[in-house]
């Protein structure tokens, strides 16, 4: 089914994992994509869009600093021809620095990416979107938001707060039409995660990534971009504010273990 | 084009109207064969005929979910009918009466309990051994928002309600092994005429206010997530709670 079509969406984060991949996928379900990231990889997901005969177009630049995100809105209204869909999918890990020895610098740097790069998205998509009566944005959150030992300090305190400004913004946008939801992955291979995957591979126990899930299995990028598509279509309708964990079941579970990170 | 649900044996419970009904007709558009499945066999036949005129593989069987051996003798005759085994399961059935704590009896405790608690524990316990002998499967069930903010009079509801959270995340654990998946829905105030029924005017016209969509639900909209969660695209979604209810239990009222 093609529940994207004629709709125009921006992707940040687009250049590589979850952003690439669902990128993809809103192309493929008939939405015109703009992808946004740092990096050259960005327009290389351009073309693998373009490669199967969806319309894409890249855009290499910082999601998290305010002129930028008003120049992607602006951009995808100019040449898309509008804008129903933001996916603000762009984050940083933080480190795993023991807490009494973490900076500010650290702190204020993860919640510039994490955080406010969410806040930006809301209002400039939120501007268009709450004018035109409709929209979905969706918010890259995580499990670690939940549950400690799931991520650095700084990182699962950051998506907390995106948790919290996916219902805040929800209701702040009440009456417009315009959704905001929060997609919260478990442990997926993209390059955030690259490290704890080649540190299990080189360690020969690249079978237990994933061990402490129901699941028994990390996640593929694919699965939470099916899960960005659902946010992004008609299907989530009556899905506002909401927090959708896709985690093999990590976070409604008690943990089988304790995660290697 | 194939659907996303293209010839999986599906069964949804309280089939016959509303939610159910919406359910099974979504699940018939992604190309699903489709057991329906109610306590009155008589109220399913309008219903699945209407499915069949618009070309789906639809079936009735009438069985009262809260008795273990007739859910597992219908569970075979599903299999048998189709000649699959069941692929999804919709827990949407439900019984209910809203009455103060003061008034609320045995018989209606009892039954209410018997469709919606005891009735999901023995049809997952019949649908999980064919699941498995196919490879997998998914399972859904029907909470609700009033799980965690209950109606007035809703002391059973809730609390059966609130069950469906539990029972769904302790399945999840012990199917994920199967590679079966379970996951709820909690839907807020739908539309349906029974839905409508429960509630005065004045709390309508409030929890309407309340609510960011500003509207009540459509049956087909809680029927997208249904086929969210019943499709491969929430294959890496395991023991989660989807709540579609227009943003109303996000905001303190």
């Amino acid at each position: 089914m093609r529940r994207l079509e004629g709709r125009r969406a921006i992707v940040t984060g687009g250049g590589s994992g979850i952003g690439r991949a669902s990128a993809i996928r809103f192309a493929r379900e008939g939405a015109s994509v703009l992808v946004v990231g740092r990096a050259a990889n960005t327009l290389e997901t351009v073309d693998l869009i373009r490669a199967e005969e969806g319309k894409a177009l890249g855009m290499v630049t910082d999601a998290a600093v305010e002129a930028n995100v008003e120049a992607m809105v602006q951009r995808c209204v100019t040449d898309l021809g509008g804008l129903e869909i933001f996916f603000a999918n762009i984050g940083v890990t933080g480190t795993n620095t023991p807490l009494l020895e973490q900076t500010v610098e650290e702190w204020e740097e993860v919640y510039r990416i994490n955080v406010i790069s969410c806040f930006l998205a809301i209002k400039y998509a939120g501007r268009h979107m709450t004018a035109q009566r409709h929209g979905s944005i969706i918010l890259t959150s995580s499990a670690a938001s939940l549950r400690a030992n799931a991520g650095a300090i700084s990182y699962s305190a950051s998506k907390a707060a995106v948790n919290n400004l996916a219902q805040t913004a929800a209701n702040a946008f009440a009456g417009t039409g315009v959704r905001v939801n929060a997609v919260l992955p478990g442990l997926v291979e993209t390059q955030l995660t690259r490290k704890v995957f080649e540190d299990a591979r080189a360690r020969g126990i690249e079978g237990k990534l994933g061990h402490v899930t129901p699941m028994k299995r990390p996640g593929r990028a694919e699965e939470i971009a099916a899960a960005a598509a659902f946010l992004a279509s008609d299907d989530s309708s009556y899905v506002d504010g909401q927090l959708l964990s896709v985690d093999g079941g990590v976070s409604s579970t008690h943990p089988y273990g304790r995660i290697a990170l | 084009m194939n659907g996303r649900l293209q010839n999986r044996v599906c069964v949804v419970t309280g089939a016959a109207r509303g939610i159910g009904l919406a359910i099974a007709d979504r699940f018939g558009r992604e190309g699903a064969r489709i057991a329906c499945v109610d306590i009155s066999a008589r109220r399913l036949q309008p219903t699945v005929a209407e499915l069949v005129s618009r070309g789906f593989d639809a079936r009735a069987f009438g069985v009262d979910v809260g008795r273990r051996g007739d859910v597992h003798a219908t569970f075979g005759a599903i299999e048998t009918e189709f000649g699959a085994p069941v692929a999804v399961l919709v827990n949407n059935a439900v019984w209910a009466r809203f009455q103060p704590l003061a008034e609320i009896d045995v018989d209606t405790v009892d039954r209410m309990f018997a469709c919606g608690a005891d009735g999901l524990i023995w049809t997952m316990q019949a649908a999980a051994p064919q699941m498995e002998r196919r490879g997998g499967g998914s399972i859904i069930n029907l909470s609700s928002v009033s799980a965690s903010h209950p109606a007035k009079d809703s002391i059973a509801y809730s609390a059966l309600k609130a069950g469906v959270v539990g029972l769904t995340r302790a399945a999840a654990m012990e199917l994920s092994p199967k590679r079966i998946r379970v996951n709820a829905i909690a839907p807020g105030m739908i539309g349906t005429p029974a839905s409508i029924a429960q509630f005065d005017k004045a709390t309508i016209v409030e929890r309407r206010a309340q609510m960011p969509l500003g509207r009540f639900g459509e049956p087909e909209e809680i029927a997208g997530v249904a086929a969210f969660l019943a499709s491969d695209d929430s294959s890496y979604v395991q023991g989660a709670l989807i709540t579609a209810d227009g943003g109303w239990t996000v905001a303190a009222k």
